[in-house]
């Protein structure tokens, strides 16, 4: 709980000083009138047949609504401050199947989330960048409470560019959180809760991400991302089932510590005058066992100077958990055993398309769009799951100075 | 060429040696929407759902915690 105070704490004392600067100094302060607002709108629908609730077998069947708003809003030419916040609807047939009762209350499920936060420039060194954020995130089963503290330096010549941000996470994972249903627990598939079995129902996580971007030359960007993030607590999901050899059945169970290493790689280019080529490429490990890569490939074409369309090409390998097995296949010697194959070995291919319009800018309205784009992906991993993935965003400009002029 | 920490350190310094500097009317390019770096908004569904169905996440991209996403 200390720790929960101790990052809001580092939060809001951040905000204060970046207030304070702006207030007792503002010579070379150019207040600015014009605000963000991006309004999201994404979609999932997506079906397997080897759901970790039901033991590695069984329907994925998966719809989810996600519409979200996004606003930046300077303060002046120092600082500002933005907001992120959604609501998620989750159908989920798995779900359903925790008590094995179709059409439930569980089948349908929200999540709703506020992410706050504010950066401002140094006064004195206009080239480091302090922010920070808050995160609260609630559904049926999982509360998230959160933040961030980061720091940015941009080179004088703008070539290069450092940024360091360290995350934390503290997780609640008991039943009863969203729908108000008490007493707060774990809840467990309906035919193994005849035991608690796990006692800690507390997931903490940390993260440090790393970025260094490099301009390498006038149409070409390079960038590195190591970071680490370390969780600890109750890792497994405690509605996943498993089953044994030996046809006994359990609830799934991972270690609680966990070490992640991931380290991407991404070069941005121009090719010719219409063509932008970025590539990029991951490599993870962590102590799971599970080493990946990822390889991704995006070409921008520039059909005019407003509109823009970008085929999108993702590869993913994974060398999975040792404590994954399937359905019916797992070792009851095995200290720790899941058969969510989100931790087997697995390929998995994404393909899609974005488009890009850029609306001309209306002089004289309080609130205009700046851009709209609109993305259709299709997802597939070599055991079967697959899902399309469609998300419109509208990004729009509110200035105040242009409804002052009318 | 096998991949290693190695031969990933030569090319990290060759991109690097190769680095000129460009000026304020030169980065025209280097300001174009597409060459932007940082993830982009129209991401994020998808880069949730590849921290849900795939066992790695982080590195610039994805999320690492902050959500369930069990189903």
């Amino acid at each position: 709980m200390k720790k929960k105070y101790i990052c809001f704490s580092l939060f809001t004392t951040s905000f204060l000083y970046g207030v304070s600067q702006v207030t007792l100094n503002p010579y070379g302060i150019k207040r600015i009138s014009k605000s963000n607002i991006e309004l999201v709108y994404s979609q999932y629908i997506g079906d397997g047949d080897h759901s970790a609730i039901t033991g590695g077998l069984g329907t994925e069947k998966l719809i989810v609504y996600e519409p979200e708003v996004i606003i930046n809003r300077p303060i002046d030419s120092l600082s500002g401050y933005w907001m992120d916040a959604g609501i998620d609807v989750i159908t989920s047939a798995s779900m359903d199947n925790i008590d094995f009762v179709k059409s439930s209350a569980s089948r349908v499920s929200k999540r709703g989330y506020i992410i706050p936060g504010y950066n401002t420039k140094l006064k004195k060194h206009r080239n480091i960048i302090i922010g920070g954020n808050g995160y609260f995130s609630i559904e049926s089963a999982y509360r998230s409470l959160g933040g961030a503290l980061s720091i940015d330096y941009v080179s004088k010549d703008k070539s290069s560019e450092f940024s360091a941000e360290f995350q934390a996470f503290f997780d609640d994972l008991r039943w009863g959180l969203l729908n108000g249903e008490r007493p707060l627990r774990l809840v467990y598939p309906s035919e193994l809760r005849y035991k608690e079995w796990f006692s800690n129902y507390k997931r903490n996580s940390y993260n440090l991400n790393l970025s260094f971007t490099q301009t390498i030359n006038e149409k070409m960007i390079l960038a590195f991302f190591p970071g680490i993030s370390f969780q600890q607590g109750l890792l497994s999901t405690p509605y996943h089932r498993v089953y044994f050899t030996d046809s006994t059945e359990r609830v799934e169970k991972l270690p609680d510590k966990r070490w992640l290493i991931p380290l991407g790689v991404q070069l941005n280019t121009f090719i010719a005058d219409r063509y932008i080529l970025s590539l990029y490429y991951r490599f993870y490990h962590d102590n799971f066992g599970i080493t990946a890569h990822t390889i991704e490939a995006d070409l921008t074409v520039k059909i005019s100077s407003r509109f823009s369309l970008t085929p999108t090409f993702r590869f993913y390998t994974q060398r999975g958990s040792p404590y994954f097995k399937p359905y019916f296949e797992l070792n009851p010697d095995q200290p720790f055993y899941t058969s969510n194959y989100a931790l087997s070995s697995f390929n998995s291919y994404e393909t899609g398309i974005d488009t890009r319009l850029a609306v001309p800018a209306k002089q004289k309205a309080k609130l205009y769009f700046d851009t709209i784009w609109l993305r259709y992906s299709y997802y597939k991993r070599t055991d079967g799951l697959y899902g399309h993935i469609l998300t419109l965003v509208l990004d729009m400009i509110s200035d105040k100075n242009n409804s002052k002029k009318h | 060429m096998k991949l290693n920490s190695r031969n990933l350190i030569t090319v990290i310094f060759i991109s690097f040696g190769s680095c000129r500097t460009v000026k304020p009317y030169q980065r025209a390019y280097l300001n174009d929407n597409a060459m932007q770096i940082n993830k982009k908004n129209i991401d994020k569904l998808s880069s949730d759902m590849h921290s849900y169905k795939e066992g790695a996440s982080g590195g610039g991209r994805g999320k690492s915690s902050g959500g369930c996403g069990c189903n």
